[in-house]
């Protein structure tokens, strides 16, 4: 993997070239393709391609694929193929970003695994030999990230020297996995909100010889699912910014969670280079569509419009009128009203759609905003879209809709 | 123009399989067909756009569930289902009677209609063939059907007939309340029970009528397969040539196979997205369950011969993997399944196109009983429309009847 800065700026962001093997060039920043069981949620190779032709960084998570691992020891060809989306590059985490991760499980030795079937414990050995069966093209390093803005000093610094531990065999086995040979791996940064805990954690990896690891994940500022996009940004930009500033320019920065489209501008405007699509997805999975605008005008914006509202019943329209998306250009809001009233697969699908081709376009115009040292603006435009008030752009669980149980495994109880 | 217009292409010069040509007001619809079934406006988890791509040219609505919610009057402001679903090919809508009677326990039938307790408010209601005629003609599907008197399959005694005359009596009234016959074509419903002279009797009464199509109902409820094949027989011998036939509610693979010899030309079922729900991928011969262990390391496609999306990009293990885990199996499996019903319906349009029908037959039969007998139901059938089969080594045991008359 090889990452060149093109353009960094005080207040404005950095772009960067991401290259991952020898395939093309992913500008950053970058919006990680989020999946589940390794499919974008909710669509099919097919549909996605509706969404976008373009090359794609998938955040593969072991919480939802280990049980794949032994199969895919068998696999020969690139882990994109398997799971149906040949081309693209593949970086594989722990957790899904998109869920809550309960907490506890973290013994000395061994690290908690929530998946489907329950918790399960690998240990820094185990974690490296499931990573090789999947040989992706990234990886992260193992880590505790167990850890929040409510998190006791204790449990941050348990974190930082249980991933030192982790990280201490994760960099020797590294080298040693045949099939890793041509895997990157990400440093784990973590230490929650303490500056000396993420100071330490930083100081871990950059005692590594060159060339142990080729980018960073910062974690342990939340544990997955609705409850990032709630995080403060007052807590949460100063220990970024504390961190950022002791990372070298020439190694990207990946931040995974379902971060608000505001907070993702500020840590952007802080140097962080990849997040992933999870915002996306929890608003799709709780019945909304994203409808804020991220393109200069002088019309009032929400930052969502809720299909379960029965106001919507009859309102032959698009989702967000000008979308160009195939939701947006084949369906109205009243059908995905009646499909979410019927408990049907589609509607989650055509959410996805819309949100995904949305949420793209927003970072296709972050990206062009800090070409044009624009970012400031776009921001203040996001903060307001034209309204007198900051727009709340969080996502709380949707009361009205067919539980997460219900739709996973449940999903064919509940259907039948 | 008239809505519908049906032409016979070909036919099969043994038996009485036809492939023809139906032109509807959004779509041509090449007959044998098979119509998937989107219930509530929707094929199970599968976008328009895909089944367009699978080639899907009519589909089948429930006028029971689409009458409840979104409602008429919805409906007709969205001008009608295709345009409410975004779906501009052909649809086809049931009457609701049959849905009402097998999803209510309370449903009774009077000469009125068909009375039930709402669901949702447990308040009385009354779907009578004006009210069912009012809702479909909301929907806006290409055919609709008249609202029949439905007993179960193995009634008999007078019930039967009383059935069969009143739907009769109903036809009349559904026609006379069917307010837009120049859009939409209405198709009546050849009852009888298992009863050959009440099946006769129906159809002449029927043909009496100015309609554009038939369909053949109360068969495929737990009937036995020997009286099934027969009162499908019976009605396609009087049945008229030039219009088309449809069975409502067949969809197994070699029930199709069988009932296209017998001269029928339009199927529908929810069996093929309803089982890829749970893990199941039809194939010739018959279907996988891809939970199953031997699956898990399979890194094949679920049918190498199949061109659709899941095929193309997918194995058995990943599907194995993510099977009733992770919502985009149903669709990946939907998709394979419809693909696969749609597939062996061309491929019998084909056939008959050559007039090499009977060998695909025999063909087909060998492919979908690998290592076990032929039912002798199959044989019957098509031997009573020339289509002998090859003899088997062995007769079917009474086991191997039996499930073959329900799971494949
Ligand atoms: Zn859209
Ligand atoms: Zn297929």
């Amino acid at each position: 993997m090889k990452f060149v800065i093109k353009s960094i700026s005080k207040n404005s962001g950095r772009l960067g070239q991401l290259r991952i093997k020898e395939s093309q060039e992913l500008a950053t920043p970058l919006l990680m393709q989020t999946t589940k069981g390794g499919s974008i949620p909710y669509l099919t190779a097919d549909a996605f391609e509706m969404v976008s032709n373009e090359q794609q960084l998938l955040q593969l998570t072991l919480s939802t694929m280990d049980q794949m691992a032994e199969s895919l020891a068998l696999w020969t060809r690139p882990l994109s193929d398997y799971v149906g989306l040949p081309g693209h590059n593949t970086v594989l985490m722990i957790r899904d970003p998109c869920e809550t991760t309960p907490a506890g499980g973290n013994d000395r030795d061994v690290m908690p695994l929530f998946t489907r079937r329950g918790k399960e414990s690998l240990t820094a050995t185990q974690y490296m030999e499931m990573v090789a069966k999947f040989a992706p093209d990234v990886y992260q390093g193992l880590c505790d990230a167990d850890t929040n803005p409510e998190s006791t000093k204790k449990r941050v610094q348990k974190s930082v020297d249980r991933t030192e531990r982790f990280m201490n065999e994760c960099y020797a086995l590294h080298g040693k996995e045949q099939r890793l040979a041509n895997s990157t791996l990400l440093a784990p940064i973590v230490g929650g909100y303490n500056t000396f805990a993420r100071t330490q954690s930083i100081k871990h990896a950059k005692e590594q010889p060159a060339g142990s690891y080729g980018g960073y994940i910062l974690e342990g500022f939340h544990t997955n699912g609705l409850a990032a996009t709630t995080l403060s940004a007052a807590q949460l930009l100063p220990i970024v910014e504390h961190c950022l500033q002791q990372l070298e320019d020439d190694k990207p920065r990946l931040m995974p969670g379902a971060f608000t489209p505001l907070l993702t501008l500020e840590l952007i405007r802080r140097g962080v280079d990849v997040f992933d699509t999870s915002y996306a997805y929890c608003a799709a999975a709780n019945y909304k569509a994203l409808t804020f605008s991220y393109t200069k005008d002088a019309v009032q914006h929400a930052a969502f419009l809720d299909l379960t509202d029965d106001e919507i019943k009859e309102q032959f329209t698009p989702l967000l009128s000008g979308c160009t998306c195939l939701a947006c250009s084949k369906h109205t809001r009243a059908y995905i009203h009646h499909l979410y009233k019927t408990h049907e697969l589609l509607g989650p699908i055509l959410l996805m759609i819309h949100n995904l081709h949305h949420y793209l376009g927003f970072f296709a115009a972050i990206r062009s905003s800090i070409a044009a040292d624009q970012l400031p603006e776009l921001i203040e435009h996001v903060r307001l879209q034209n309204t007198d008030a900051e727009i709340d752009y969080r996502i709380e669980a949707n009361a009205k809709v067919i539980s997460k149980a219900a739709m996973g495994k449940g999903f064919i109880a509940a259907a039948v | 123009i008239p809505p519908l217009t049906y032409k016979v292409v070909a036919e099969c010069s043994v038996s009485k399989a036809r492939a023809g040509l139906m032109t509807l007001r959004h779509s041509e619809v090449r007959t044998p067909v098979f119509m998937p079934v989107g219930t509530q406006g929707t094929l199970k988890g599968i976008l328009p756009d895909q089944l367009i791509e699978l080639d899907c040219q009519i589909l089948l609505g429930n006028t029971y569930h689409l009458g409840l919610r979104p409602g008429i009057e919805t409906l007709q402001k969205a001008g009608g289902l295709h345009n409410f679903m975004g779906w501009p090919r052909a649809i086809l809508t049931d009457s609701g009677g049959f849905q009402m009677v097998s999803l209510l326990q309370l449903a009774e039938i009077d000469e009125r209609g068909v009375n039930f307790r709402s669901p949702f408010d447990q308040s009385e209601c009354m779907l009578t063939p004006e009210h069912s005629m009012q809702i479909q003609n909301a929907i806006g599907a290409d055919i609709m059907m008249q609202l029949d008197d439905v007993v179960k399959t193995t009634t008999t005694g007078p019930r039967v007939e009383e059935a069969m005359e009143r739907t009769i009596r109903w036809v009349d009234r559904c026609i006379s309340a069917h307010a837009r016959n120049d859009d939409q074509s209405l198709f009546p419903i050849v009852q009888g029970g298992l009863d050959i002279p009440l099946r006769e009797r129906c159809v002449f009464a029927l043909m009496e009528r100015q309609v554009r199509g038939f369909a053949v109902g109360g068969l495929s409820g737990g009937e036995s397969k020997h009286d099934f094949w027969r009162m499908v027989d019976v009605c396609t011998d009087h049945l008229p040539k030039e219009k088309p036939r449809y069975l409502m509610g067949v969809g197994f693979a070699a029930d199709l196979v069988v009932c296209v010899a017998l001269g029928i030309d339009m199927f529908d079922c929810v069996f093929p997205t309803r089982t890829a729900r749970f893990g199941c991928a039809l194939v010739d011969g018959g279907q996988l369950n891809l939970k199953q262990q031997k699956y898990k390391n399979d890194m094949t496609p679920i049918d190498v011969d199949c061109g659709c999306n899941t095929c193309k990009r997918y194995t058995r293990s990943y599907l194995h993997h993510i099977a009733t885990n992770e919502n985009v199996s149903c669709s990946l499996l939907s998709i394979h399944n419809v693909a696969f019903q749609l597939r062996l319906m061309n491929s019998m349009r084909e056939a008959i196109q050559r007039d090499e029908f009977p060998q695909f037959v025999r063909d087909f039969m060998d492919r979908h009983f690998v290592g076990e007998p032929i039912p002798t139901w199959i044989r019957e059938a098509l031997a009573a429309v020339n289509i002998e089969l090859p003899e088997d080594a062995v007769q079917p045991t009474e086991e191997q009847e039996k499930r073959t008359e329900k799971s494949r």
